[in-house]
């Protein structure tokens, strides 16, 4: 059951690196003057830390599932 | 998490905490669930302070059930331009009734309790690196946590890739006040790794992989029939997604989490959020959510044993199995959320928001058709709201 | 070695590893930087509008330019313009010239940022990329000393508190070199 999934995840992250290929990689990571919009508090992993720690702390209470969000990182090119 | 769940126990009417809740602060405290505020690499500029107020409550027809009222507190603190401390309290005022077993709405019984938790969180930043540790603590009047974990993250020289790694141990004291187990423990240690993209000048992803293992007392000890596996391993990947409109400036953030335990649970989870800047000042924020589980091996339905009675499992007074639940929770249902979010912007210093999400469990709504029968629709409201100050 | 994972790997996973390592390694090599600017290699030229006018990189000969390029979304960049101002008053007599290029897609984002920090040096902008590009930045701020005779005699990245002093000696040992000459 487990190797189906893991199998499904290698086939999309292939078809997405084809996909990249074909049309000339239309999608090019940012160049650093670029970054403007990914520095956006919205297009950050986690914005608001109360926020996400009670929606997760319901979430946990009332579901089996839980976890699996990470450290937030990347997208602006600040030093 | 008290108001979970659980229910007092008939030979004790004590304010029953509920089920051993602070494992939900341990489970804050784990990469799983870390919450990071300073982004990318970079010391925050500024501090901030922020207070909310967290309000839920939930029902199944013909039955209130559990209210909470939790005032929280957050504070970021940059430090010597290096470094940021971050603290956060919560204290959570729970009340109300649970079912015992399944949906059951006879036996459950009322309960109040408050459980206050804290933790803190010290980071250093490098160049284009940043590795943190964090404590946390929970107390209630039946369960103690205590957790740890050091987590770490740097970027490629492009500063478009950062990689990720977090750690996380807690040590919990579990003593149900119906005294069914006394001083019982529960360890758990968490591992993940992450990398985060900037795939465009527009698109941000994150793929994570976390594994959990945990040992000890998973039975909830206010339910009248429980008795699950000593050990508990979770393997966990999420996807997440967020994407820029230069034409309306919205922004459309997503992410999908598949989950797999060994108690036999299986659940996919699927979050779209659209951020809508209104004004110059003001933002709003609709999101939707899907989850859907498979139930625990070792769950039983509503179908009770003919010579001992609800709520023993069939079967049970000719032998009882190793292990068996009637805990809702680990049933076989879908869910969704809908809600939204606004987020008023009232100056450089000052912003205020509010978020509102109604939420609803079904068995029907479990994909397949494979929904567990017998249970009522569960449903439930939480709504927050908060104020910040920079400085 | 577990066998039976071997057995049951599918050609279709297999092609997709390969193809998803060949898909990453095709976006690690569009990322990869098309050149660098060190020191000692002759400055780009530009052309630029700025708040003093139109700019043009050959009128600055003879002078010690900081070229400093920087966003109003950069975080840094709220620290380094008040330093940059203290910098043109104190060396500017002595022949330091600040230039701040503006890599903002949007001029409004700029505008905004220079009313809250204000600039008391020039300021150009450049919405298109290309100075950046030229200049080879990698990261967002970055800044190049230029000497009198167009070379670049010192490339900084980033802004900390703790850049101050090492960035203001460069500027101090440059000035006195073009004394020199």
């Amino acid at each position: 059951m487990m190797k189906k999934c893991v199998d499904r995840a290698i086939f999309l992250t292939a078809f997405a690196g084809v996909a990249c290929l074909a049309s000339g990689c239309a999608m090019q990571p940012p160049q650093a003057w670029e970054k403007g919009n990914l520095a956006r508090k919205e297009m950050t992993m986690d914005a608001d830390p109360l926020d996400q720690a009670f929606t997760q702390h319901i979430y946990f209470s009332k579901e089996s599932a839980s976890g699996g969000y990470g450290v937030g990182g990347g997208g602006c090119g600040c030093n | 998490m008290a108001w979970a769940a659980a229910a007092v126990a008939v030979t004790k009417p004590a304010p029953g905490p509920k089920r051993p809740g602070a494992i939900t602060l341990a489970a804050l405290a784990l990469p799983g669930v870390m919450v990071a505020t300073a982004r990318a690499e970079n010391a925050p500029d500024e501090g901030v302070v922020t207070v909310k107020l967290q309000a839920y409550k939930d029902s199944q027809p013909g039955l209130e059930r559990i209210k909470v009222i939790a005032p929280s507190v957050h504070l970021l603190l940059p430090i010597a331009g290096a470094w940021s401390v971050e603290a956060t309290a919560v204290q959570d005022n729970i009340s109300g009734a649970s079912p015992r077993w399944h949906t059951s709405i006879s036996g459950a019984s009322r309960m109040e309790d408050r459980r206050t938790a804290a933790d803190v969180k010290l980071t250093r930043y490098f160049d284009r690196a940043a590795v943190a540790l964090r404590y946390s603590y929970s107390n209630e009047n039946d369960y103690r946590s205590n957790a740890m974990a050091l987590d770490a993250r740097f970027s490629s020289a492009d500063n478009n890739t950062t990689f990720a790694a977090g750690l996380a141990t807690s040590r919990d004291t579990i003593n149900p006040v119906n005294e069914l187990v006394i001083n019982e423990r529960k360890e758990v240690s968490e591992g993940m790794i992450g990398v985060t993209q900037a795939l465009s000048k527009n698109d941000l992803a994150q793929v994570n992989l976390t594994h959990v293992r945990g040992r000890g007392y998973f039975n909830d000890p206010y339910k009248l029939v429980d008795q699950r596996p000593r050990s508990k391993n979770q393997t966990i990947a999420l996807v997440r997604w967020n994407h820029f409109f230069e034409g309306n400036s919205t922004t459309l953030r997503s992410s999908y989490r598949f989950y797999n335990d060994s108690f036999g649970v299986q659940a996919h989870t699927a979050v779209v959020e659209w951020v809508v800047p209104l004004s110059e000042r003001f933002v709003i924020t609709p999101s939707t959510r899907y989850y859907t589980q498979r139930k625990a091996s070792f769950y039983f339905d509503p179908v009770y044993d003919p010579e001992i009675g609800e709520p023993y499992p069939a079967g049970y007074s000719l032998s009882p199995p190793k292990h068996y639940s009637a805990d809702a929770r680990l049933s076989s249902y879908g869910a969704f959320t809908v809600g939204s979010k606004f987020e008023w912007r009232i100056d450089k210093l000052w912003s205020v928001d509010l978020k509102y999400e109604f939420y609803q469990q079904r068995s029907s709504w479990r994909p397949g058709g494979g929904g567990s029968p017998g249970l009522a629709t569960f449903s439930a409201q939480f709504a927050q709201i908060g104020i910040s100050r920079r400085f | 070695m577990d066998l039976k994972l071997t057995e049951h790997s599918s050609y279709r996973t297999r092609a997709s590893s390969v193809a998803a390592t060949i898909g990453l390694a095709m976006l690690a090599l569009a990322s990869a930087p098309v050149h660098a600017l060190n020191v000692g290699n002759t400055a780009p030229a530009f052309s630029l509008a700025s708040n003093r006018g139109k700019l043009d990189s050959a009128s600055l000969k003879g002078k010690l330019v900081y070229v400093d390029f920087w966003a109003s979304w950069c975080v840094p960049c709220k620290q380094s313009f008040p330093w940059m101002n203290e910098m043109q008053a104190k060396y500017g007599d002595r022949g330091l010239h600040v230039l701040a290029i503006n890599v903002d897609a949007k001029a409004a984002d700029a505008e905004k940022f220079l009313t809250q920090v204000p600039a008391k040096f020039q300021v150009a902008f450049d919405s298109s990329g290309e100075t950046p590009r030229q200049f080879a930045v990698k990261s967002m701020p970055s800044s190049y000393l230029i000497d009198s005779s167009g070379r670049v005699v010192y490339v900084h990245t980033g802004f900390r508190e703790s850049d101050k002093n090492s960035i203001e000696a460069a500027i101090v040992a440059a000035l006195e070199k073009m004394k020199k000459r």
